[in-house]
């Protein structure tokens, strides 16, 4: 298994650089772990490369699970409603 | 805490506008024009930039094409400060990429508006 | 200050205007600054014509009318003023000097000028007729049921890069209200290895709960406004505009379609509508269903195939006939029902048998003339119904309020006379409607009704009458508000003890204005008496209906026709007198004593109170009464009425004659015929007799007067 973490910024700022950083990792065709628990602050760029990173696993056939979500991440992806979509067990924050 | 830099030759304007932002929770960073402005892009992570038009040693505009060039602040949100006659202003600045515009003279209360449609506190 | 002086300073303002037009035109043919210069001519146009209304200068409002209709187009940017246009409205403009001086001398335009005024008009019609777009078919216009919202967003790919975040405006927007069902549209964006992780590919189906209004959640995403589509619809907007959404947005529209089910803004059945509505040509739900062709293709060119159709239909079963023609064939079936009832009279003198069944059958002969004459200039309303669709599509635009028009009894026909003279009076009542009687789209939801304003046009006829009604569904009538205006006008008095029913009448009195403040709309054109005193020269009546908070329905009543009626002819002493046998219910014998003091007073009829009005004494007619007397039940408006007369002496046609100028201030009286015998008789008005029996019996008793009302079983 693949693992990496994410830390500080999910955001526009490193968009390009992360995208640079994680596309080697789907080359092993191995199972994927993200630890998105050092992440401080996720934007719509950051969203937005993380369902494709799945959408990605998926063309590939690959497994993909995001671990340790933030509450920065948690926060985003409680709004987008898109919990549900990535299928990763998270901590139910919210009631 | 979100942190914000304010540019304007006014110092009466500066400071209103730091009173209530501070008032609201966002940390200010203030610089009277461009050039004073850039000197304060050192790393430091601003979440939002307010900035003037006209002022003096630097426009806003050459300042914002000067600090999209640093890879720390590419995509750092503007506003940008500009009167009712800047209309030309206006185009060159969408051009050099700046999107968010207040128009003085503007409230406090409008400003927070503003300001809080691109970052929280 | 009088009339007279107040028509001095018409005549001095228009003279102003005229110049101001004319300085405007010709800056414009010079090429000066065209939007102020386009006003400045709207303006002047159109004080000239809302003054000359209030003095009644119909040939004045008439032709300024085209002009000012032609000018809103150009003002509204739906027609260019281009050269042609200006020498035009130059033209317009001496015309219109000519005419404000002959209202200075106080006279009337001789034929000459009626026909330069006609030609000026064809004209102008020309430019209305060329912008006229062709009426879109009805639509399925019901509201959703979503109390919510609705904010379609699709951000554009330079967003991110500008440094906007699309969260932090979803955020703002949290602030505002309540964002009951959001969708996050994961589409569009592509996977990792073939993406710009710093385009922006994200796009937002939001339902959101708000008291805030559509221009304050749409200023939330005034910093993306360029770079970013955005649909705000109003809670309960249209199906049709969730169809347009769904249609507009790049999305498959089935898949679009469900989102918008799971995110509360449609209900299955809504989505059902809405896509049923979208493929709602059925060979063109064939061929896109092969994915043959594309849907939009198919209903252009279905659309083409109908209107040649329609076009081809009318060529052959219309006709066109000068409406002038028709108006002198009814005049002179007029004529011939006065000669053939003088025939019939003396054929009956005469005692001869044939001559009596000659005469007998050329009456059915000339009734069936008559008849069918009228019926050539009955015109069914729905095409002056039509009409407002624009009037009311523009309003709404102007007035940045949703509201859609019903039409109801479009199939109703009344007299061409009629409808030409209706539908100005009508075009008050629906912008009156539109801008005092629907609320704004807040105050509408806030009171829980649907944003969508609704108007309603309906036409009904009614006991020989045609009922026009135009309702609306807005606010209602305030009647503290009208009552206090009334008496600081010094229309009541303080202390007047009104029903609510007639305090809502107060509106339509001289000098009465409801608006606080002037606005466009309410300022163009004529008043409520104006109205009023329009629908009563056409023997009618208007009356108002409304319900606080819910509405308004304003109820024209219009005789069918103008010229010829049936009438029930009667007698008091020798004098003759007719009344529309329309409105005659029935004829009993008058039971109360001749000595009985008194004009008017009630009688018993069948358990039933019925106020009666003697016509003998009304009309101050010297003969002692008759021994016998006789009741004639008449009815109008769901009221009823006796009057007291002396004879019944039956039914006939009668050619209602105008009276002179200078009895028009007989009250009682609507007009006059002329009998086969050659004498003339009187017809009632009993519209106005039944005011009267009923204000007089209100003085007499000093009381209400409960007016029975015709009981709709």
């Amino acid at each position: 298994m693949e693992k990496m973490a994410i830390e500080g910024e999910l955001s526009i700022c490193r968009a390009e650089e992360l995208k640079r950083e994680l596309l080697p990792l789907y080359e092993t065709g191995r199972e994927l772990e993200i630890d998105l628990s050092g992440v401080t602050e996720m934007d719509g760029a950051g969203l937005q490369l993380m369902v494709a990173m799945k959408i990605e696993a998926i063309a590939r056939d690959v497994r993909l699970s995001f671990t340790g979500h933030s509450a920065a991440v948690m926060e985003v992806l409680d709004l987008a409603d898109l919990v549900g979509f990535f299928g990763d067990p998270v901590l139910i924050t919210r009631q | 805490m979100a942190t914000i830099l304010v540019i304007d030759d006014s110092t009466s304007l500066r400071q209103v506008v730091s009173i209530a932002l501070k008032g609201a929770g966002y940390s200010v960073i203030e610089a009277c024009d461009g050039k004073d402005a850039l000197s304060k892009l050192d790393g430091t992570k601003i979440n939002l930039i307010i900035s003037d038009v006209n002022m003096p040693n630097m426009d806003g505009i050459t300042f914002l094409k000067e600090a999209r060039k640093l890879p720390t602040y590419k995509f750092t949100p503007v506003i940008m400060l500009t009167t009712e006659a800047g209309e030309e202003k206006k185009t060159e600045g969408q051009a050099a990429g700046a999107r968010a515009w207040v128009v003085k003279p503007f409230k406090p209360e409008q400003m927070l508006s503003a300001v809080s449609k691109l970052v929280a506190p | 200050m009088n009339l007279d002086e107040a028509l001095d300073t018409f005549v001095a303002e228009a003279e102003e205007l005229l110049g101001n037009m004319e300085d405007a035109l010709l800056g414009m043919k010079r090429g000066s600054a065209a939007e102020d210069a386009i006003h400045a001519i709207f303006r002047a146009a159109h004080t000239i014509k809302g003054s000359a209304g209030l003095f009644g200068l119909d040939f004045v409002v008439g032709f300024t009318h085209t002009a000012e209709s032609v000018l809103d187009l150009v003002r509204a940017g739906e027609l260019e003023m281009d050269a042609a246009m200006v020498e035009l409205m130059l033209e317009v403009c001496d015309h219109l000097g000519s005419l404000i001086s002959l209202v200075r001398q106080g006279d009337l335009p001789d034929a000459d000028l009626q026909g330069s005024a006609s030609l000026l008009t064809a004209r102008l019609q020309n430019y209305l007729e060329k912008n006229n777009p062709p009426s879109l078919p009805e639509v399925e216009a019901a509201g959703v049921v979503s109390d919510c919202w609705h904010i379609s967003l699709r951000f554009g790919q330079d967003v991110l890069r500008y440094g906007m975040d699309p969260f932090s405006f979803i955020r703002y927007l949290g602030k505002m209200g309540r964002i009951v069902g959001m969708h996050t549209l994961t589409d569009g964006i592509p996977r990792l290895s073939a993406m710009d992780p710093e385009s922006c590919h994200l796009g937002f189906e939001i339902r959101f709960e708000s008291a805030a209004d559509k221009e304050t959640i749409e200023s939330v995403f005034d910093f993306v406004k360029e770079d970013c589509r955005i649909v705000i619809l109003a809670p309960h907007s249209m199906i049709e505009k969730y169809r347009i959404l769904i249609e507009e947005l790049p999305e498959d529209d089935m898949l679009l379609g469900e989102i918008l089910v799971k995110c509360g803004s449609l209900t299955q059945n809504e989505l059902d509508a809405a896509l049923r509505i979208q493929a709602s040509a059925p060979i063109g739900e064939v061929l896109v269903g092969q994915g043959m062709v594309r849907a939009p293709v198919v209903e252009a060119a279905l659309e083409k195939q109908k209107q040649g159709r329609d076009a081809k239909a009318g060529e052959v079963s219309l006709i066109r006939v000068d409406s002038s023609k028709l108006d002198r064939l009814i005049d002179l079936v007029g004529e011939l029902i006065i000669v053939g009832s003088s025939a019939s009279l003396f054929a009956q003198r005469s005692g001869v048998a044939e001559l009596l069944e000659i005469t007998s059958s050329m009456s059915r002969m000339v009734e069936e003339v008559r008849d069918t004459a009228l019926s050539l200039r009955m015109v069914q309303i729905g095409a002056t119904f039509n009409r407002f669709q624009r009037v009311v599509h523009d309003v709404s635009r102007e007035l940045g309020k949703d509201i859609r028009l019903e039409i109801g009894g479009a199939e109703t026909e009344l007299d061409k006379v009629v409808v030409e003279k209706i539908a100005d009076p009508l075009t008050h009542l629906v912008r009156n409607s539109m801008d005092h009687g629907i609320e704004p789209e807040a105050a509408r939801i806030a009171s829980g009704k649907p944003a969508c304003g609704t108007l309603k046009l309906n036409a009904y006829h009614d006991s020989g009458s045609i009922v026009i009604e135009v309702s609306d569904d807005g606010g209602g009538l305030n009647r503290e508000k009208i009552l206090k205006k009334a008496i600081e006008k010094g229309i009541v008095a303080a202390d007047a003890n009104l029903a609510d029913q007639e305090i809502c009448q107060l509106i339509f009195e001289a000098g009465f204005s409801t608006a606080d403040k002037v606005s466009n709309l309410s300022g163009r054109g004529v008043g409520m008496d104006v109205v009023r005193r329009n629908i009563q020269d056409l023997r009618g009546s208007i009356e108002l209906d409304s319900v606080e908070g819910q509405g308004t329905t304003t109820r024209i009543r219009l005789p069918l026709t103008l010229s010829i009626i049936d009438g029930c002819q009667v007698a008091v002493g020798k004098s003759s007198y007719v009344i529309p046998l329309d409105m005659v219910i029935e004829c009993i014998e008058f039971e109360g004593g001749q000595d009985e003091a008194g004009q008017s007073g009630y009688l018993n009829l069948r358990g039933e109170v019925l106020p009666y009005l003697r016509l003998r004494e009304y009309f101050e007619v010297d003969e002692a009464a008759q021994k016998r007397q006789n009741v004639v039940v008449v009815q109008y408006a769901g009221r009823r009425a006796g009057l007291v007369v002396d004879s019944l002496l039956g039914e006939l046609q009668t050619v209602i004659k105008p009276l002179g100028r200078m009895f028009g201030g007989v009250k009682g009286i609507g007009g006059f015929t002329i009998l086969g015998s050659g004498e003339v008789a009187l017809i009632l008005d009993v519209q106005r007799l039944l005011q009267q029996a009923e204000e007089r019996e209100q003085k007499n008793s000093g009381r209400n007067l409960t007016i029975m009302e015709e009981s709709r079983s």
